[in-house]
């Protein structure tokens, strides 16, 4: 089939097309973003588009515009909301994994009476699309008084059923006797799961952290819904809000791509670095769900 | 007694289950509820039957969303995983380029989100200068409005949304295929099978669990599309895009229960929503998912 993967070749720059022309229209200047045909490579690369020194505010001289540094919506800028969206993906990815890692040991190595309703409550829980719960969790944090609050980014997504099911998987390799040898020296379960069970499960919660983090990273309608105050504006939003500018000129789309790619960074490097045990809990899900 | 040995075990977990309670299946409970009554967000809900169900069944805009939605699954699902079986059947191997060509497809899954559908975006782009418009006038053809042009609206919309799942479907494949026993390739090759003879009753059969997971997994998750359509095509008043041709179901959830606040019907849409997934997914299981 050799002569099959000529073309297949051929896709590869394809994919990546998206993400090379975002880095290059984040260095370009507006009078190249304007040239046909366009230049493949930055002829004069700027930062322009980061910081613009020559920014003054609201005008509508396209060289004077605001860099991606210098936006401002209600007196929060960029950095504001990169704040925002490492925030919510760091406590969301931690206190998830933390939390599920304990039930599923719990649940597993020390069940108790309706322990196994509780799993079948969580099971359910996966099977249902994600709409079913929005409506009346967007009711619920507006009645709580959340709306525009980090409570609302952080709290509803802490109890991840998948997580705890990717977790039991990874539990059959503790083995029983060594929870019950630690029971016998007098450790509690909060003791045991801390030190024995989780310095086992480091694979097992490299693997998943991936995925759950880079969902929060990107995840989009929930804080659409619940945020629209520029103090907890996400990154996905505020970027969004810039895409969905109807006048999509080039100076804007340059600014965009700026922030785009700041935005893509984190992501691209965590998953450079981590590859692998990405790939692993991908398909660890594939083999075993 | 049951207290005494499991009291503080459950002490543990109870955290958990109070936001999973509050958060995961009280809201299943209420939407069920919702669904029949006229909560418009600030009154309290009237029990109306089935009168927002019946709404959305006349409501030609639902059709459509559904109509959209159905083509764009169909689409991306079945372009996707052919694609994506056809990678990982010529790059599956542990090679250096192999691998380097794994993680370009994989990119997307990753660094997918807002910034790379900005990207789309601005490549998309109606006017002359947008690179789509530049490499049609470089073979000769008019600048095409591909986010403005209904025509457009789908091949775009499909093109962004198997771009962004290829990766993810080839790692699959790919760990599919490495579970198949070597054996059975050198049982085959001792009888003289050719290599498609090897494809089709070796590699196929034994990766059938691989392809409904794949396509199963995949049509759920394009059947839910939102955010790539949404930054598209959703300009401030018509979510839908030029003549509603980019108008999904969960676009019109969200239009109809967040926008007019008409959450009632917006409850009974996602229930509409989650009958055609287990549908979808009952069928998918007892096609695909036979016994051989």
């Amino acid at each position: 089939m050799k002569w099959l993967r000529l073309p297949l070749w051929l896709l590869v720059p394809a994919m990546l097309l998206p993400y090379y022309w975002m880095v290059a229209g984040a260095f370009k200047t507006v009078a190249e973003l304007l040239r046909q045909p366009p230049t493949l490579v930055p002829q004069a690369p700027t930062s322009r588009n980061f910081f613009n020194p020559d920014w003054v505010g609201t005008t509508a001289d396209p060289d004077k515009l605001a860099g991606i540094l210098q936006v401002q919506v209600d007196g929060h800028g960029f950095l504001r909301f990169y704040a925002n969206s490492l925030l919510v993906t760091v406590v969301v990815t931690v206190v998830s994994l933390l939390a599920a890692s304990l039930v599923a040991f719990v649940l597993t190595k020390k069940p108790f009476p309706g322990s196994r309703w509780l799993f079948r409550a969580l099971l359910v829980s996966m099977m249902l699309p994600w709409e079913v719960t929005i409506v009346p969790n967007f009711v619920t944090v507006a009645q709580l008084g959340w709306i525009n609050t980090y409570a609302a980014l952080l709290v509803p997504g802490l109890a991840k059923a998948f997580v705890v099911f990717y977790f039991r998987q990874a539990m059959l390799s503790v083995p029983d006797e060594l929870i019950s040898a630690a029971t016998l020296d007098g450790a509690g379960t909060l003791r045991i799961w801390w030190s024995v069970v989780l310095p086992m499960l480091r694979p097992a919660l490299a693997a998943i952290a991936i995925p759950v983090a880079v969902g929060e990273w990107n995840n989009f309608l929930w804080p659409l819904l619940v945020v629209n105050d520029a103090a907890t504006l996400t990154l996905p939003l505020q970027l969004g809000k810039m895409a969905g500018d109807l006048s999509f000129n080039p100076q804007s789309a340059a600014v965009l791509m700026a922030g785009s790619l700041l935005a893509s960074l984190p992501a691209v490097v965590l998953f450079l670095v981590f590859q692998k045990q990405f790939v692993a809990g991908l398909q660890a899900g594939a083999t075993k769900g | 007694m049951i207290w005494r040995r499991h009291g503080r075990d459950m002490l543990l977990v109870t955290p958990f289950f109070v936001l999973f309670g509050l958060f995961g299946v009280w809201p299943v409970l209420r939407s069920a509820w919702l669904s029949f009554t006229d909560y418009h967000a600030t009154d309290e809900p009237n029990w109306i039957g089935l009168r927002n169900y019946a709404e959305l069944f006349a409501d030609e805009r639902f059709w459509t969303a559904l109509a959209n939605t159905a083509t764009y699954m169909a689409s991306v699902s079945v372009i996707a995983v052919l694609l994506g079986l056809l990678l990982a059947l010529s790059f599956g191997s542990n090679s250096r380029p192999h691998q380097a060509v794994r993680v370009a497809f994989f990119l997307p899954a990753v660094a997918g989100g807002v910034g790379a559908i900005s990207a789309w975006k601005w490549l998309a782009n109606s006017e002359a200068y947008g690179l789509f418009n530049s490499i049609r006038a470089a073979i000769g053809l008019e600048p095409a409005r591909f986010l403005g042009d209904p025509q457009w609206t789908m091949p775009v919309l499909v093109l962004v949304g198997v771009w962004s799942v290829l990766g993810y479907n080839l790692v699959i494949f790919v760990a599919g295929l490495r579970a198949i026993p070597e054996e059975l390739y050198q049982a085959a090759r001792l009888d003289g099978a050719s290599r498609w003879q090897q494809l089709l009753h070796i590699t196929l059969p034994n990766l059938r669990p691989t392809l409904v997971y794949v396509s199963v997994t995949g049509m759920i998750a394009s059947f839910q599309v939102f955010y790539e359509p949404y930054l598209l095509y959703g300009a401030v008043e018509t979510l839908g895009g030029p003549l509603d041709s980019a108008l999904m179901l969960v676009t019109y959830l969200f239009d109809r229960g967040f926008r007019q606040l008409d959450l009632g019907l917006a409850s009974a849409a996602a229930w509409v929503l989650t009958t055609l997934l287990f549908g979808l997914t009952w069928l998918n299981l007892k096609l695909v998912g036979r016994e051989r």
